[in-house]
């Protein structure tokens, strides 16, 4: 039975649907939240990228991106402490924060939109983000997009910390996947 | 008035600027004081704040005050001797020195540290470098040596104009303060 799931599973897949490597080292995850009005930027040292699609057809793929808390740089390394306690993040408890697409659709121009699940500290949120995918010389694809997200969505900083005077409720992210063949 | 005179007043721009940029640094250091040890909370980063606006607005208020300085037609070695007119053109060519790079080092330090600056939370400064760990503890440590300096000098400052309202019963401190009467 589990065979035959499995076989059902892979018969579902689009024949042509690819697994791309990812280049870490020239891929980033990175944000700007403002503190006091001053743009801060920071990103995630840690990452993983699952990206599944067929070149000829990106709208029938699937990507899924699993950060790790506990990896987070915030521009300082007071704010890298502060940051993963239970008001923040709640690293120790949910060390991971992950977006799991559910469609991606193209417009004329050729820009994607991936809309999806994006899961923090346990709380789910829709969320959609415009995504370019450059091709590149050895036929890798290079993924950019924005996104943005609200902490008070995912209780990121509540508490003494929740007015969004001092640190903003916006954050505004950016990410860079490079996929490899 | 001739050359070797006194002057019984400044011009109130002047003394306005030189109490003004006093205040602003008594202010600024015991922010920054304060701030060293303070654990991080949204009152340390707002009073960050504060601390980088005011000690900027030093910085920035330096310029009009060297030029209303320049208007005004010190007459310093007045009264002094060759030596005392030395260390006190030394003194106050320190000061100035200082009030232009405390504030700096601490913009640059700001700014290697990746910490823009709005100004008072409006104005955007640019940043004088990119950001670089290594170059941020450089900045912040000739922050901290500087601004020692400069509390040092301005207390120098102090007891020099004390000295000669007390001792010398001249008209030195009164010029620069308006309800003081010279005791000359």
């Amino acid at each position: 039975m589990k065979r035959l799931s499995f076989l059902l599973a892979i018969l579902a897949m689009p024949a042509w649907a690819q697994d791309w490597k990812v280049d870490y080292g020239r891929s980033e995850i990175r944000f700007v939240i403002k503190q006091m009005n001053v743009p801060v930027e920071g990103g995630f040292r840690r990452f993983h990228v699952q990206a599944s699609f067929d070149a000829a057809k990106p709208e029938q793929g699937q990507f899924r991106v699993d950060v790790d808390m506990a990896g987070i740089d915030t521009g300082s390394e007071e704010g890298d402490g502060e940051v993963r306690r239970p008001a923040w993040l709640d690293a120790s408890r949910h060390p991971k924060a992950s977006f799991v697409s559910k469609s991606i659709r193209r417009d004329a121009s050729g820009r994607y939109t991936v809309a999806g699940d994006m899961i923090v500290k346990g709380r789910v949120r829709a969320l959609s983000a415009p995504m370019l995918l450059t091709p590149q010389r050895d036929g890798g694809w290079l993924a950019t997009g924005r996104f943005a997200l609200k902490r008070s969505d995912f209780d990121i900083g509540g508490g003494e910390w929740a007015d969004p005077s001092v640190v903003a409720n916006d954050i505004d992210g950016r990410f860079k996947i490079l996929l490899l063949p | 008035m001739t050359g070797s005179e006194l002057r019984e007043r400044y011009g109130l721009p002047l003394i306005g600027l030189h109490w003004l940029t006093l205040l602003l640094i008594i202010a600024a250091y015991a922010l920054g004081t304060l701030l060293e040890d303070m654990p991080l909370s949204p009152m340390k980063l707002k009073l960050y704040a504060w601390h980088k606006w005011l000690g900027l607005l030093v910085l920035f208020l330096l310029p009009l005050r060297l030029g209303v300085r320049l208007a005004e037609s010190l007459e310093h070695g007045a009264g002094l001797t060759p030596f005392e007119a030395r260390i006190s053109a030394i003194v106050h060519g320190l000061l100035y020195l200082l009030l232009f790079l405390v504030p700096l080092l601490g913009w640059l330090h700001s700014s290697a540290a990746g910490f823009p600056v709005v100004w008072f939370g409006v104005l955007p400064l640019p940043d004088l470098v990119g950001k670089d760990k290594a170059l941020a503890k450089v900045f912040e440590e000739l922050h901290e040596g500087s601004v020692n300096l400069l509390v040092i000098l301005v207390v120098l400052h102090a007891a020099a104009a004390l000295y000669h309202h007390h001792v010398r019963h001249d008209g030195v401190l009164a010029r620069m303060v308006p309800w003081l009467r010279s005791k000359q």
